[in-house]
């Protein structure tokens, strides 16, 4: 069995509330199974609901074990981890994986300090779980029992990885939180700093970069792809800001013939009605060209890989 | 003994070393600005041999898949994001605290940052002259603009001794290097191997580095850069440009005019432009308004 769940997919700030009944308003926490292993990616406020559903349905078979892998350590990517009851459990072991940024701090003090005096009234080195914590690079991990996690840097303005995992054949890809690389420097000859070298060297970095990424989504049977804006947003107001168009991840889906897409990390101001809309919008559009299935991330969603 | 005391107070400096003062004020600004231009970013890094170093160093660390070693700043800064970049730029542009009191007696930085884009903007010179493919300019210039990097903490934390290096060599008439191996039983370029160490340089830029007064002793791949980095080098010591703290450098070896291909009188032909980039380089960074 390989499985994954959605226990959160909204993007930068939890929003209850009426407007978010049908897609959630958990922030990133996806649950994924290859058979009896855990694999958690993202500790956003979704992982909440995780550990109480692991506590009450896992536990009677023995301490939870399990790996967490986060994408980043941007706030709403870490911030329910305070709240993961297994870690208050004696015999829980964890380890988690991340990326650190360019400050060297380990990961531990990074996610740590949220477990501090000042933020939390339980402070981390008080938590009676085993957590171990690994730095992570761009690599290929070999996770025993015949899984494979390959990580991959996006494009995000903190270090942040993609992950690739694959078991009994089938393959898993998140790209998020991410935003196509593009060339900052000028191209256009007539403004005042523009440099013919490093224009070229800027626009083919860029090409190439995006090309990594297509070959790192390359046959995924799922990808859950960052899609926070349309393009029409993207373009007037938000580049720069890490993220993706539902234009751009649909497009580089299909490149990399995904076989599902779920599109990810809805704006927090995103409506269940607009979400709704923007499904039906889009799934329309490609219907009759393409093989690709699309669909905007639900909580509480569960995608088998292999049953 | 002498070697552990030096190399244990160096070591800790180069934990926590800053750019050089004289990029401060213009680092500060450009990336405290919120709509900076990635041009300037570019600019303002590729002028500092600490601030280049640690970019590379980052680049390279983080992205362990990267087959290629990346020493092109507009490349990393495309691949770490503008913001990445800025905050590192901003965290190493601090004031020298650490810093000798005594460290103004000794080298003064603004010569030696000249002395050091001299270099970087020669051997980029050379290589564009012996028509090295364009994708490794950048490694050539950031081998001369960093080649002298071990002597910051030389000049910064054990001044008074570098001090002491630097009379030795003008009364003898001898290279640095070989007074301060006699002051400190190492020199700059093992100051520099310990500065490759931390930030975990690899490549054309350390072997430069370690290797640029003993390339006789190098095995490696990268003598075509090194040899370019020494004549560079030299180019800035006969012509004054800037002050590394050497006034009697070692000639350059007729081999490596040779293996370089490059007549002595082109040189004179570049005066004009490494001025100019000099210059260039000292507005942008408001030293000369």
């Amino acid at each position: 069995m390989f499985s994954v769940k959605i226990w959160g997919d909204r993007g930068s700030m939890p929003v209850p509330g009426q407007d978010t009944v049908l897609f959630g308003g958990n922030t990133s926490c996806l649950e994924v199974r290859c058979d009896k292993r855990i694999i958690i990616i993202d500790a956003g406020s979704g992982i909440r609901p995780l550990g109480d559903s692991l506590v009450k349905n896992e536990l009677k078979n023995g301490p939870i074990r399990a790996d967490i892998f986060l994408t980043h350590t941007h706030w709403d990517h870490i911030m329910g981890f305070p709240m993961f009851t297994p870690i208050y459990i004696p015999g829980t072991v964890l380890t988690i994986h991340g990326p650190v940024s360019f400050e060297d701090e380990p990961l531990e003090k990074v996610i740590g300090t949220q477990l501090s005096y000042r933020y939390w009234p339980v402070r981390h080195d008080e938590l009676s779980s085993s957590i171990k914590y690994k730095s992570l690079q761009e690599t290929k991990l070999d996770l025993d029992d015949g899984i494979t996690v390959i990580t991959k840097y996006l494009n995000h303005p903190v270090l942040c990885l993609g992950y690739r995992i694959e078991y009994k054949g089938k393959a898993l890809v998140t790209i998020y939180d991410h935003e196509p690389y593009r060339n900052v420097f000028p191209t256009d000859p007539s403004q005042p700093d523009y440099d013919p070298e490093i224009a070229r060297e800027g626009e083919e970095t860029a090409k190439e970069e995006n090309a990594k990424i297509l070959a790192f989504m390359n046959n995924a049977d799922i990808c859950i792809h960052d899609s926070q804006y349309t393009a029409k947003e993207y373009v007037s107001s938000k580049i720069g800001w890490g993220h993706s168009s539902y234009e751009y991840a649909i497009n580089a889906a299909y490149k990399a013939k995904v076989k599902n897409l779920v599109l990810f990390h809805h704006d927090p101001q995103r409506t269940d009605t607009e979400l709704q809309e923007l499904e039906l919008f889009y799934s329309t559009k490609i219907n009759a060209k393409t093989t690709l299935h699309l669909e905007m991330a639900r909580e509480g969603k569960l995608y088998y890989l292999e049953p | 003994m002498a070697s552990d005391f030096y190399q244990n107070k160096i070591k800790n400096y180069i934990m926590q070393m800053p750019s050089l003062p004289t990029s401060v004020t213009k680092v500060i600004e450009v990336c405290n600005n919120p709509k900076t231009s990635p041009v300037d970013l570019d600019k303002v890094i590729s002028l500092d041999p600490v601030l280049m170093g640690r970019v590379i160093k980052l680049i390279n660390s983080a992205y362990y898949g990267v087959q290629n070693k990346i020493t092109n700043l507009v490349r990393a800064i495309i691949m770490l994001g503008l913001n990445t970049v800025k905050n590192l730029a901003l965290s190493t542009a601090v004031l020298d605290k650490l810093s000798d009191k005594s460290s103004f007696k000794a080298l003064n930085m603004e010569g030696f940052w000249r002395h050091s884009l001299c270099t970087g903007v020669v051997a980029k010179l050379i290589a564009k002259e012996r028509k090295i493919d364009n994708k490794q300019l950048d490694e050539y210039f950031a081998a001369g603009l960093l080649h002298d990097i071990g002597k910051i903490p030389l000049n910064n934390i054990v001044s008074d001794d570098f001090i002491k290096a630097m009379a030795i060599a003008d009364s003898e008439k001898i290279p640095l290097y070989l007074a301060e191996k006699r002051t400190f039983d190492m020199d700059h370029t093992d100051v520099g191997g310990l500065i490759i160490e931390a930030w975990r340089l690899s490549g054309a830029i350390a072997d430069t580095i370690r290797y640029h007064h003993s390339l006789e002793l190098y095995e490696g791949e990268y003598k075509d850069i090194i040899m370019t980095v020494i004549v560079a080098d030299n180019y800035a010591n006969k012509n004054g440009i800037g002050f590394s703290g050497c006034l009697y450098p070692e000639k350059v070896p007729s081999e490596y005019w040779n293996a370089l291909a490059i007549p002595k009188e082109w040189l004179h032909q570049i005066d004009d432009i490494v001025n100019s980039e000099i210059e260039k380089a000292s507005i942008f960074l408001k030293i000369k308004e």
